[in-house]
């Protein structure tokens, strides 16, 4: 190819480049159509599990009966990292309403605009958010004053124990504070050669849900100062968990003996999870397990109680890690008015929120919901719902670079309990510094 | 030349039509490399001192995502070091292997077709398939190959569980699929002249000798082909350690409230092509992505350089 | 090539002294020698071939399992689902999936094929200015991680196209020529004599002409070695369904459907397993009636040039 050739290419494929992205404005609002007029909306959301599936499509059916006039095209099976791709991406394959597992990404949705400020929507439809919805759930759906998405089903975090192991072991009730929780863990524990035939509790992160988010809810940390700073290396809570975990780890054996005993654990979502094997007789999870360890048939009585609080804390006894399903429009979409009553309906409807959460065994989201007496009473679900309308259980703020600053502490924890980590205030200093870093690029 | 005067007409205008019939040729590709190469490594460059989140129109920040990468981005560095080991370790092992079972295949007589086709096979596996399947083989607990290990009194290694299995398991995952560098080998190793093997027997050298003699300088430049494209596909190593990082930390699919942690476990898995994923598609942050594709690009030019090389013979570009 | 396997070029076993002398009993040490030497032989390839083929067998024991056996350290099935199979053929998606790859492998190998052959007889056979470079650019984007370009090729496909969502932005480019089949087939049209497109050429055929006449024919091999190359690419690939299909479940492929079969809350590895098997099956079939067109293929990647 000649030269001349060449750079004429090249400046021709720059100004390419530039009009091709001078196009890639915002989308519009699309809050002009009548709902009240026959029409189509795509809806997505994160269900792959067959049951789920059948609710969730239940749930619509039951919509489309209410709304005769609006037909709704169902996609399941959509992570978040799909939902922003395809929010971004716009056009006819995108959805009008959407549906994510992923809370922490809230921030993402809310600041970069892909999901529609609800703001208007709720006022149209005189819905008082503050005494619709539980606080937590209020917090983890906004971002910085905006709101734009709605919870649908909650998950609460807390302790399943097995009753006949602690009957063995001469434990008569879940420990409430966590010296409690450390005498029966190692109470539990029984060593077989340089293994354990039994184990209280697996400590190690990776742990399945034995992560820093769920434990450090146990503190009620700040992870923001009110500028928006990390607060991770000041909040003492955070110095607090990471020692109490390793406090934890010394005491059942040390994290080599520990992480040996962990590679021979089945896959946290089989039949072989260690808590239904006996493996383990204690563990942190969510509302979800109790279904579960019923399907998987296991041979011994579960309880199931709020994971215990620091000592000097005791009397928030009762609190847990909050998360859940979130729901909000796309801003791209055409027929936002017609995709807002689906939101309505899923996320403020009794009898639509209670069905969903009996069928796929959730947290219902709405005051009414949790006090509704079709709301499915078995024990579990009974001690979650509890967990869920604690006034101090709390959850990880949203942020505008979604997840990433839990992934970047989860990462010093990683290095901290295998030793590759030495110093914890400097380690969480570098910590805050990394998140302020990240967070301020993403701004 | 004066006297040739009368052809030059013609003769120019043959090679008009010469020209435009190459150009007609050349055409789909012409159009493809513009739209599907140049214009896309353009837009690369220029994304990479942009802010932007895939939204929201692009503003230009200078020089931020650079830095950014390289030295406020702890997983670049993570995944460059990776990159390194793979390079070192998974290359190697890959020719060694790969030389040593063409030269056992070459040496077979009886079923030798029956050998070589399963030789060949697992290299056809579907990378996700051969993933998932070794992942399951290795599972740390109850995988069948620490089960066996276990049972002889061997240590039973975490795999893909463990930072300091995890990429041993990949060279593990990547020995399985040796296929293309067997049949390779065994091609060179058929097109060495008897005459040689047979003088050096006669000289008495032994079959260390023969080897180290006769066999590898025959063979050298397809070694060193091995090796060039080896450590190219090394730069565009993805799809494996991201199966493998997913589904031994259990995160897979839409996972609620999960963390997901690109290179599990502890960033021993991650490469280049998956912070471009990660920095492009779950982060969105667009300009950094575009810093490390170029930094993916500069080393992938540097070693193509290297096989075109009109010395080293390994692809000829003349005829 | 298969004969020469079977007749390796040299019986190391055969040591020069006693071929020299040839008396008996150093013969019958010889022979002894290279029977020693054959055992060797085999026993490593029985070695071998059981690394190759034992992780083959232990997924298919487990696809056979029940879905409490398959994470336990049992090998052998204690009772055989062939069931799963059923349920994972009817799982929801998994014929979507197989039409989809179908598609995708079935129109790109047709697309790259039609596109790449003039483009790899131009260079291969037409005296032009900027040979070199060109052949240099196709080597170049033959070693191009994909990953590089992937950003704006996003972009492109997503804002001005508006085709994110379905298979159309992995196809549509493979109707441009692939850089890879381009590089092969070139290799292998330098072995076509130039005699024959001379002869053509002298019998009046003009070079469309001579290519569909004499060089496609003379080329076939070459074509279905690049045909099946193609095919298997686009069967395996998970990058480019991942970042352009990932959003719309009515158009994943099989390799990027098979991750999220074993999705959350429900692992079967016993499915898992049977849906490994059930995605690799079509290519090792295409293999064993395609064995010498393919390893041809790879031959030809490396070695000729």
């Amino acid at each position: 190819m000649p030269r001349i050739t060449r750079v004429c290419l090249a400046g021709a494929v720059t100004a390419l480049a530039l009009t091709a992205t001078a196009c890639t404005g915002s989308g519009t609002s699309g809050a002009n159509d009548d709902a009240s007029k026959p029409s189509t909306i795509t809806f997505w959301h994160p269900w792959s599990a067959p049951n789920e599936v059948k609710a969730i499509e239940a749930n619509v059916a039951a919509f489309e009966k209410a709304h005769p006039n609006i037909k709704v095209k169902v996609v399941g099976n959509v992570d978040a990292d799909k939902v922003n791709q395809a929010l971004r991406a716009g056009g006819s394959n995108a959805p009008d309403v959407v549906a994510s597992p992923e809370t922490s990404n809230v921030g993402k949705f809310c600041s970069s605009g892909v999901f529609a400020d609800l703001k208007p929507f709720l006022e149209k439809s005189k819905i008082d958010a503050e005494k619709t919805f539980p606080k937590p759930m209020l917090d983890y759906t906004q971002f910085e004053g905006t709101r734009c998405s709605l919870p649908l089903l909650g998950d609460a975090y807390g302790l399943y124990y097995n009753k006949t192991a602690f009957e063995k072991a001469g434990i008569k009730s879940p420990p409430k504070t966590l010296s409690e929780f450390k005498a029966d863990a190692i109470k539990l524990t029984k060593t077989k050669g340089d293994s354990y035939s039994q184990l209280g509790f697996m400590p190690n992160f990776h742990g399945y849900e034995v992560t820093v988010p769920h434990l450090a809810a146990q503190w009620s940390p700040e992870y923001f100062t009110s500028d928006g700073k990390s607060n991770v290396a000041k909040d003492p809570a955070f110095k607090e968990l990471l020692t109490w975990q390793q406090d934890m780890v010394k005491s059942l054996g040390g994290f080599k003996k520990l992480e040996k005993y962990r590679a021979t654990f089945g896959d946290e979502w089989s039949a072989q999870n260690p808590l239904h094997t006996g493996q383990i007789a204690m563990n942190i999870d969510g509302e979800w397990r109790g279904g579960m360890m019923k399907d998987a048939g296991v041979d011994f009585e579960v309880g199931v109680a709020p994971f215990p609080v620091p000592d000097d804390q005791a009397d928030t006894y009762g609190k847990g890690f909050l998360t859940g399903t979130i729901i909000g429009l796309a801003s791209t979409s055409t027929k936002q008015n017609a995709a807002w009553e689906l939101v309505k309906y899923m996320t403020t409807d009794t009898d639509a929120v209670v069905s969903f959460a009996n069928a796929i065994n959730n947290v219902p989201s709405t005051f009414e919901a949790l006090k509704s007496p079709k709301l499915e009473n078995d024990t579990t679900m009974q001690a979650f719902v509890k967990i869920a309308e604690n006034p101090n259980s709390n959850t990880a703020p949203a942020a505008v670079n979604g997840s990433a600053y839990q992934e970047t502490l989860q990462n010093f924890a990683y290095d901290f309990e295998s030793g590759k980590a030495k110093d914890l205030d400097a380690g969480l200093k570098k910590t805050a510094e990394q998140i302020d870093t990240d967070i301020a690029k993403a701004k | 030349m004066t006297i040739l005067h009368g052809h030059s007409a013609a003769l120019r205008s043959k090679r008009r039509r010469e020209g435009l019939r190459t150009l007609a040729f050349l055409s789909p590709w012409l159009i493809g490399f513009s739209v599907f190469f140049v214009y896309p490594l353009v837009s690369t460059v220029y994304f990479s001192f942009m802010k932007y989140d895939g939204f929201k129109p692009p503003t230009f920040n200078g020089l931020t995502n650079w830095t950014y990468v390289f030295s406020q981005y702890p997983f670049f560095w993570a995944a460059m070091s990776n990159t390194l080991w793979l390079v070192a370790i998974m290359v190697t092992a890959r020719v060694i292997f790969g030389l040593g079972i063409g030269m056992l295949i070459t040496k077979i007589k009886t079923g030798a077709g029956f050998f070589r086709t399963f030789f060949y096979l697992p290299y056809l596996a579907p990378p996700v398939a051969a993933t998932l399947a070794f992942a399951f083989l290795l599972n740390p607990g109850t995988g069948p190959v620490n089960q066996l290990l276990g049972d002889l009194g061997l240590p039973q290694p975490g795999w893909f569980n463990d930072p300091t299995w995890s990429k041993p398991a990949l060279t593990l995952l990547a020995l399985w699929g040796i296929g293309d560098l067997m049949v390779i080998f065994m091609a060179a190793l058929l097109d060495v002249p008897k005459e040689q093997y047979e003088a050096a027997e006669l000289d008495g050298a032994g079959s260390w000798k023969r080897f180290r003699y006769v066999t590898l300088p025959n063979i050298s430049p397809i070694v060193l082909f091995a090796v060039v494209t080896g450590v190219i596909q090394t730069m565009q190593y993805y799809t494996q350690p991201i199966i493998a990082g997913k589904t031994a930390s259990g995160v897979i699919g839409a996972g609620a409230g999960q963390i997901y942690e690109p290179g599990y476990p502890g960033k021993s898995t991650l490469t280049l092509p998956q912070l471009v994923y990660t920095l492009g598609f779950q982060r969105f942050d667009t300009g950094s992505a575009c810093v490390v594709a170029l930094v993916l690009f500069a080393l992938s030019m540097a070693f193509t350089a290297l096989l075109m090389r009109r010395r080293s013979g390994l692809i000829t570009v003349e005829d | 090539m298969t004969n020469a396997v079977t007749a390796p070029p040299v019986s190391p076993a055969a040591p020069g002294p006693a071929r020299a002398t040839g008396r008996s009993p150093a013969s019958r040490a010889a022979r002894r020698q290279e029977l020693l030497h054959w055992i060797a032989v085999h026993s490593l390839g029985i070695a071998a071939a059981l690394f190759f083929v034992m992780p083959f067998v232990f997924i298919l024991l487990t696809s056979l399992m029940d879905d409490r056996q398959a994470l336990t350290s049992a090998l052998w099935p204690r009772s055989w689902n062939w069931d799963n199979y059923a349920t994972v053929w009817q799982a929801p998606g998994f014929l979507t999936w197989w039409r989809n790859t179908l598609i995708y492998a079935g129109l790109g190998t047709l697309l790259t094929v039609v596109s790449s052959i003039p483009v790899a007889y131009a260079l291969a056979k037409f005296r032009f200015r900027g040979r070199r470079i060109a052949m240099m650019l196709v080597i170049s984007a033959m070693m191009l991680p994909p990953q590089v370009i992937i950003v704006p090729m996003y972009l492109f496909w997503a804002k001005q196209m508006h085709l994110t969502g379905t298979l159309w932005p992995l196809i549509i480019p493979m109707a441009f020529g692939d850089a890879f089949s381009i590089f092969l087939l070139r290799q292998f049209l330098l072995t076509v004599p130039n005699e024959y497109l001379d002869a053509a050429k002298v019998d009046g055929c003009g070079e469309l002409r001579t290519l569909l006449r004499i060089v496609i024919p003379l080329a076939k091999p070459g074509i279905a070695a690049v045909a099946l190359f193609q095919f298997f690419y686009c069967w395996n690939d998970y990058f480019g369904p991942q970042i352009y299909a990932s959003d719309n479940p009515a158009a994943w492929t099989l390799s990027y459907g098979l991750e999220s079969f074993k999705d959350n809350h429900h692992t079967n590895w016993n499915l898992t397993m049977a849906a490994t098997l059930l995605v690799m099956a079509p290519v090792i079939a295409v293999f064993f009636f395609a064995q010498k067109a393919f390893i041809e293929g790879v031959t030809l990647t490396g070695v000729k040039g």
